[in-house]
């Protein structure tokens, strides 16, 4: 069953370890204030005015003990002499805050920026034989451009969310749905779109031939 | 055997009956067998929330004994696994359950062939409410973020240990027990239940045993119902805490739900909300909160009625 809290040690008032660093301390303190201050949701009705103000008193008590380092160091020999926590050494059995700064550190061993995504792209797009044999063939038609993508390994939706092209026009273009197809103003476009996502170039040419193809294959369809 | 879980909170309007509705519409989708028992005896709104708007029969029929099983008593509801007993025609006296009667009840909701049974308590700390909490080690506790409503589960906490002390003592002891309590600890410390405990242990120890193990085995858990985006988020753990450092129950928070006006709407319609509206934050909650009790259906034990 609980123990009184007025017999809890200043830690546990608090709900931290006897190791805490003092901005935990600090930071305890002021989430317990939350709690028990009288204005506070919390607590509302779980105490009465002597009550709560017994709690505040004794957590403030707390606080000032553990926020001291002297006096906390005594408090702690009297909880180390009780057997309550483990002795502590001269040096202090508290955690210190992680440096952000390494001051230390070596220098002149500076991290590379790692390669993004699209110079990666770039490259398998120079090493890919298959597509500079698709961009170097007579016709680039929907059905290249997607032949292009699957060598590429990339789902047609990263694409669509990239470029910001509708998914359904992307389809459109890919399996060559001429009727289908947006207004040769905004085609142009989004072929660009579709070319400098996957990194192939250069992408102006590749799209007017594109245009040329489709002008040739509306006229003889 | 049923996993019996006893909704309730203290205070009315907090959303006990649409949280009860909701989490039995979203456990009976998993395909478990769900039945949702309106005990909100004298306010019984739970038929409504689920689209049976005329039940043709009703708890109290099982009171007068014109229905002599629960389980006849049992009507399904439009959702799949879903099965309720409805309080929509009690007798308007059915808010003063004898004794007798109330104990039949307990005995025969322990015995239905149920996966999940919720049991949709009114608000209030009657002698009622309070034993259909302690019929299930678990149960939960529906609170809004206002002190109004947060000031009443501290009180059904309290009064729900409190009669679960009570169950163990006879009149008299519970007399002496009081007397001894007040010398101990003074004016008023017959409110703290534990301050009880602390005395049940030096006058009887097998009893204060007895007790200590009855309270361990209780898995309550908070919902923070109707939750505003301004609203403190930490607010349930909070409470919880508190509740454990001062009256040394262990509470378990389950999870906020967020405030919603739409939910207003689909009661006004009668229909799911969570079938209207299930991409809100609201029907999110509600969705973690069901996978979170579903998770932790334990060990029932009838506390005393078996």
């Amino acid at each position: 069953m609980k123990k009184d809290f007025a017999k809890l040690n200043y830690y546990e008032m608090l709900d931290i370890g006897p190791d805490a660093a003092f901005f935990e301390i600090r930071h305890a303190y002021n989430a317990a204030l939350q709690i028990y201050e009288a204005d506070s949701m919390v607590s509302y009705s779980l105490f009465s005015t002597e009550e709560r103000r017994k709690i505040l008193e004794l957590l403030e008590r707390a606080y000032l003990t553990l926020i001291n380092a002297q006096e906390r160091k005594k408090y702690d020999a009297e909880l180390a002499q009780a057997g309550i926590i483990p002795a502590t050494t001269d040096k202090g059995p508290h955690r210190r805050p992680a440096c952000i700064y390494d001051v230390k550190r070596q220098t002149g061993t500076t991290v590379l920026p790692k390669k993004t995504n699209k110079s990666i792209l770039r490259e398998s797009v120079e090493k890919n034989k298959k597509i500079s044999e698709i961009l170097s063939g007579p016709e680039i038609n929907g059905a290249a451009l997607k032949n292009i993508r699957k060598e590429l390994g990339i789902p047609l939706e990263r694409i669509a969310q990239e470029t910001r092209v509708r998914l359904d026009y992307l389809n459109c273009i890919e399996e060559d749905k001429i009727d289908r197809l947006p207004a040769a103003a905004f085609l142009k476009g989004f072929i660009k779109a579709y070319l400098k996502s996957l990194c192939v170039e250069p992408a102006d040419d590749i799209s007017t031939r594109y245009m040329q193809w489709l002008e040739r294959a509306r006229k003889s369809g | 055997m049923a996993h019996i879980w006893p909704i309730g909170g203290g205070k009315g309007g907090s959303g006990k009956s649409f949280l009860t509705s909701s989490l039995g519409r979203l456990l009976a989708a998993t395909g478990k067998k769900t039945l949702l028992v309106d005990l909100d005896l004298g306010s019984a709104n739970l038929h409504t929330l689920l689209d049976v708007p005329y039940p043709e029969k009703s708890f109290s029929d099982f009171i007068r004994r014109k229905i002599l099983r629960l389980e006849d008593v049992v009507l399904a509801t439009p959702v799949p696994n879903l099965y309720i007993i409805s309080g929509a025609h009690d007798t308007l006296d059915i808010a003063n359950l004898p004794y007798e009667q109330k104990s039949k009840t307990l005995r025969a909701i322990a015995r239905l062939d149920y996966d999940w049974i919720m049991l949709d308590l009114g608000a209030g700390t009657s002698f009622n409410t309070l034993d259909f909490f302690l019929i299930s080690q678990n149960s939960i506790f529906v609170t809004t973020p206002e002190p109004t409503s947060i000031e009443n589960v501290y009180r059904l906490v309290r009064s729900i240990y409190f009669r679960r002390i009570r169950q163990y003592f006879t009149a008299t002891e519970f007399k002496t027990l009081e007397q001894e309590v007040t010398r101990k600890f003074g004016e008023g410390s017959f409110n703290k239940p534990d301050c009880i405990i602390q005395t049940i242990k030096t006058t009887h120890p097998d009893k204060g045993e007895l007790l200590e193990s009855d309270f361990n085995s209780f898995k309550f858990k908070l919902v923070l119902n109707q939750l505003r985006r301004h609203d403190n988020i930490a607010l349930g753990a909070q409470i919880c805490k508190i509740i454990e450092k001062h009256l040394g129950f262990h509470i378990e928070f389950a999870g906020n739900v967020a405030f919603d006006d739409r939910v207003h709407d689909a009661i006004c319609q009668r229909v799911s909300f969570l079938e209207r509206y299930p991409y809100t934050r609201t029907a999110y909650d509600l969705r973690e909160l069901s996978k979170n009790i579903a998770q932790s259906g334990s060990q029932q034990l009838l506390l005393r009625y078996s």
